[in-house]
């Protein structure tokens, strides 16, 4: 029937126009993000790699490995930041299954609540979260002051909870995602054979979610070691490898030695990857479907302490933020508690410039962003497999490439003197486009699975029609898609507005963002200052969200219609 | 062993899935419940396994009130529909997971999984982990991972509906001789009528909650006691009084006393004779040849009737016929 069609339609003249465009516009969507994933992200770490080979002198070789295990204070920087890792991952890992097992597996209410807590964290720069600790737990901190006594906050225990506290969110989610699998039948045929819930728990819930917890683990202990934020605000005396790594560069110009940490600060994504990819292809080997959802029961010994764990970690991450927007709208934190404005009043380091600039990297990122990966998702389908295959590839490849790493390697390949692309150095543009391959691998994925939903029957019968590529992007592609595309812009736009470490080397004097202003206010000793700041970015964000929200359940009754 | 249901009551929210229930199982029997989805089967396994606790009536082994026993204490072993095997322990481990959990030694555990192994014919799979199997092996796996602890009772949900054909029918015959070697009394869920006539001893048959008849695949058969059984246990022709007393009166013989309305006759297809005849009355209205057998559908005295007969001479559609019936294979059901 179909090849009918077109066979009336070509002869009748209608397929004249078609070819040229299409395969023009094909091409295009194809050439474009690939181009631009070899010029800012293959590109760049190539340079990495290159220069950590290079010398100071100039000669080839390992001296820059070597270098780095003379330099003093690296070493040491490299155990804390292992020390710090393990304990975060520990602790995060064993806080966040509570957490995760709670809102999954038990009938404990409030999880919307719990989720909607957790959110807040990855609506706010990292260093927020340490602002909050100092507001309470700091030489002037709220609750030092009730205890009436001194806390040593700064350094290793400060930064331990701020990266806990950071890290928690995106633990739970992991975990969430693996206890969610959960198959009933699995446990009543455990439970007819005689396994009480202890069995039943370490037998069939716990090998379920192991790849769960190798992947949490790897993202925590990675977002740990790679975090700048905390690290600046509440680290104290405890160096750690992201400051030392930024000090050597941006400080003492060791342009080599930073390399090299840069390629070593690859090693553990690039586990959790593998690990990532492994899991995918063996946990779900037994065929999954039709799974039983488990029924839940209320087990007091079980349910009491873990809803005591959960809702104190829950107002734990709700006091550290909270506490930063309290503290903002307070005279003289914590001597003189009434309502000002004042701290709004921001004079230093630009003032509020940087605010708008971030706002506008970010609608950059996201906006190019959303376009490119769109593109790339589009093109891949027209591509022959074996093409298409090295394209998927290289494009998850950047969430194996921690934002410190990512933005290091940026420094390498658009801050050479006489080269064409160092035009882009100290430009909005470059930042933006940081944070969008900072963030790409999401998107990417996020892409791919709603361009999975386009129904290929529409496709073809609108190709039947006489549609040309254009029309069937228009008429088809696009308003299948919208919610996934929205989706994607917002997500690429709220990343973009928090992050701070990918982008940390690429500010100039001149060019300042948000979460950069936070941490110079809170250097300065304006913290107050810095909480104002980061309510306003909180803000923007929390804004974001709610517009991405709306307009994606605009969409879903657009789309019942 | 004796298991008793007394009286086993169980809503969902306003729907009756089980209305009081009573059924006794005894000796090594195998029996099959037997109804299609929705009638309760499933739900009453659930509850027997413990699975499910039910509102209100009383479960009873060997005297003793299963009510307050949870399932791990019952001792029962369970196959379910799809395999259920966990997926992270090899062959062998899943069938000495029951030993395990009881704390048998680990010599006897391996001895008593290298003998299952062997009665299942797999040994040369105690290694392997259930994806890498396939779904026949599984399901065996997953039985003598249930007859592995001795239970007093093997529950089985639809184990063979997730197979293909051919492989369901070899499971079948491995099932029926492997509780036989066991004596172990078994009671399986299927909506598979020809499955549960193989298997069973007795079948219950069930719809909407409630028991509908209980026998053997025989009597269920050939005496249907209601309109239900006749209709599920494979085809049948079911004819009022009024019309049986104008056109084939000998059957009349074995209807239990009662108004015409209650009750209808039950004529297998194979109980019906037919015979080309040009003064014969009924009309063929057309022919489905199967090989050994033919299905005939015949129209006579306003009525249509289904035959299953050897192929006949002459017997093609709008061919005169004459019927006539096995009255020893006729029953009476309520309508």
């Amino acid at each position: 029937m179909s090849i009918a069609a077109v066979e009336v339609a070509e002869r009748a003249g209608f397929r004249l126009r078609r070819s040229g465009n299409d395969h023009l516009l094909i091409a295009a969507a194809i050439a474009l993000p690939c181009l631009a994933l070899l010029i800012f992200f293959v590109f760049p770490l190539a340079m990495m790699l290159w220069r950590s080979l290079v010398a100071d002198d100039g000669t080839i070789g390992f001296a820059n490995y070597l270098a780095l295990a003379r330099t003093p204070g690296i070493l040491k920087a490299t155990l804390n930041s292992l020390t710090l890792g393990l304990a975060t991952t520990a602790v995060c890992l064993s806080l966040g299954f509570v957490l995760a097992y709670t809102m999954t597996r038990t009938r404990v209410p409030g999880a919307r609540i719990v989720s909607a807590v957790l959110a807040l964290p990855m609506l706010a720069p990292s260093l927020v979260l340490g602002l909050g600790l100092i507001f309470l737990l700091g030489r002037n901190g709220l609750i030092s002051g009730m205890l009436g006594k001194r806390i040593d906050i700064y350094g290793f225990p400060g930064l331990l909870i701020a990266d806990v506290l950071y890290a928690l969110p995106q633990a739970v989610l992991i975990l969430k995602a693996a206890l969610a699998h959960a198959d009933a039948r699995y446990y009543d045929a455990a439970e007819v054979m005689g396994a009480g819930r202890w069995r039943q728990f370490v037998d069939v819930t716990l090998p379920n979610v192991k790849f769960g917890l190798l992947s949490a683990g790897f993202v925590v202990f990675t977002v740990t070691i790679t975090d700048f934020g905390n690290a600046a605000v509440i680290g104290g005396d405890y160096a750690v490898l992201a400051t030392e790594i930024y000090n050597q560069v941006t400080g003492q110009m060791k342009f080599g030695i930073g390399a090299v940490v840069g390629l070593l600060l690859l090693a553990p994504t690039g586990i959790a990857v593998y690990i990532e990819r492994v899991a995918a292809q063996r946990q779900f080997g037994g065929g999954a479907e039709g799974a039983v959802p488990p029924q839940l029961s209320f087990v007091p010994a079980r349910d009491i302490p873990l809803s005591i764990v959960t809702g104190l970690a829950t107002l734990s991450v709700l006091a550290v933020i909270g506490v930063v927007i309290y503290a903002s709208f307070m005279r003289l934190w914590p001597y003189r508690l009434t309502f000002t404005l004042k701290h709004y009043d921001i004079t230093l380091s630009g003032g509020y410039a940087p605010l708008w600039t971030s706002l506008l990297v970010s609608l950059f990122a996201a906006g190019l962003g959303t376009c490119l990966l769109f593109a790339l998702v589009y093109g891949i389908r027209r591509l022959p497999s074996w093409p298409a295959k090295i394209v998927y590839l290289v494009a998850v490849m950047p969430v194996g490439v921690p934002g410190l790493v990512l933005g290091l390697s940026y420094i390498f390949a658009f801050n050479i003197a006489g080269s064409p692309l160092s035009v882009l150095y100290g430009s909005t543009l470059l930042l933006a486009l940081c944070n969008f391959y900072h963030y790409h691998t999401q998107g990417f994925l996020t892409m791919v699975t709603g361009m999975r939903a386009v129904p290929p029957a529409l496709e073809e019968a609108a190709t039947c029609l006489g549609s040309g590529a254009a029309q069937v992007l228009a008429n088809v592609i696009i308003p299948a898609m919208s919610p996934t595309l929205v989706s994607v812009f917002f997500f690429l736009f709220m990343r973009s507005m928090v992050t701070l470490s990918a982008v940390i080397f690429l500010v100039t004097p001149s060019l300042g963002i948000a979460a950069v202003s936070v941490m110079r206010l809170d250097e300065a000793g304006f913290v107050s200052q810095a909480a104002a700041f980061s309510t306003c970015i909180m803000a923007v964000v929390c804004t974001a969200a709610l517009v991405m929200q709306l307009a994606l359940k605009r969409l879903a009754r657009g789309g019942r219609r | 062993m004796t298991l008793e249901l007394d009286r086993l009551h169980k809503t969902f929210d306003d729907f009756t899935a089980l209305d009081r229930i009573s059924l006794k199982v005894e000796g090594s029997e195998f029996v099959c419940l037997l109804g299609p989805s929705g009638c309760g089967k499933t739900t009453l396994l659930r509850i027997i396994a413990g699975l499910l606790t039910q509102d209100s009536g009383r479960l009873l082994l060997d005297g003793q009130d299963l009510s307050a026993v949870p399932a791990r204490e019952r001792g029962f072993g369970i196959v379910f529909q799809s395999y259920s095997l966990f997926p992270n322990m090899t062959v062998a481990e899943n069938i000495g997971y029951g030993m395990r959990i009881r704390k048998v030694e680990r010599g006897k555990i391996a001895a008593r999984v290298a003998e299952l192994l062997e009665l299942i014919k797999l040994p040369h799979l105690a290694d392997r982990l259930p994806y890498q199997l396939s779904g026949g092996q599984q399901q065996r796996v997953a039985l003598a991972r249930a007859v592995a602890v001795d239970p007093r009772l093997i529950l089985l949900d639809e184990p063979l509906s997730a197979l293909d054909a051919k492989v369901r029918a070899d499971l079948r015959v491995e099932i029926r001789e492997l509780q036989r070697r066991l004596g172990i009394p078994t009671i399986m869920v299927t909506h598979d009528q020809e499955e549960a006539m193989m298997l069973s001893d007795r079948i219950v048959c069930m719809n909407a909650g409630r028991i509908e008849q209980v026998g053997a695949p025989q009597e269920l058969y050939l005496k249907p006691a209601t309109k239900f059984v006749a209709d599920f246990m494979g085809s049948s022709n079911l004819l009022p009084t009024d019309w049986v007393r104008d056109a084939m009166p000998a059957l009349l013989a074995s209807r239990p006393q009662g108004a015409d309305a209650d009750f209808l006759a039950c004529l297998r297809p194979e109980h019906v004779r037919l015979q080309p005849l040009a003064s014969g009355e009924a009309r063929v209205v057309d022919v489905t040849f199967l090989g050994n057998i033919s299905r005939t559908r015949v129209a006579w005295k306003g009525r249509e009737l289904m035959v299953q007969t050897a192929p006949v001479d002459g017997v093609t559609p709008g061919a005169a016929v004459a019927v006539s019936a096995d009255a020893a294979g006729c029953g009476w059901v309520r309508a």
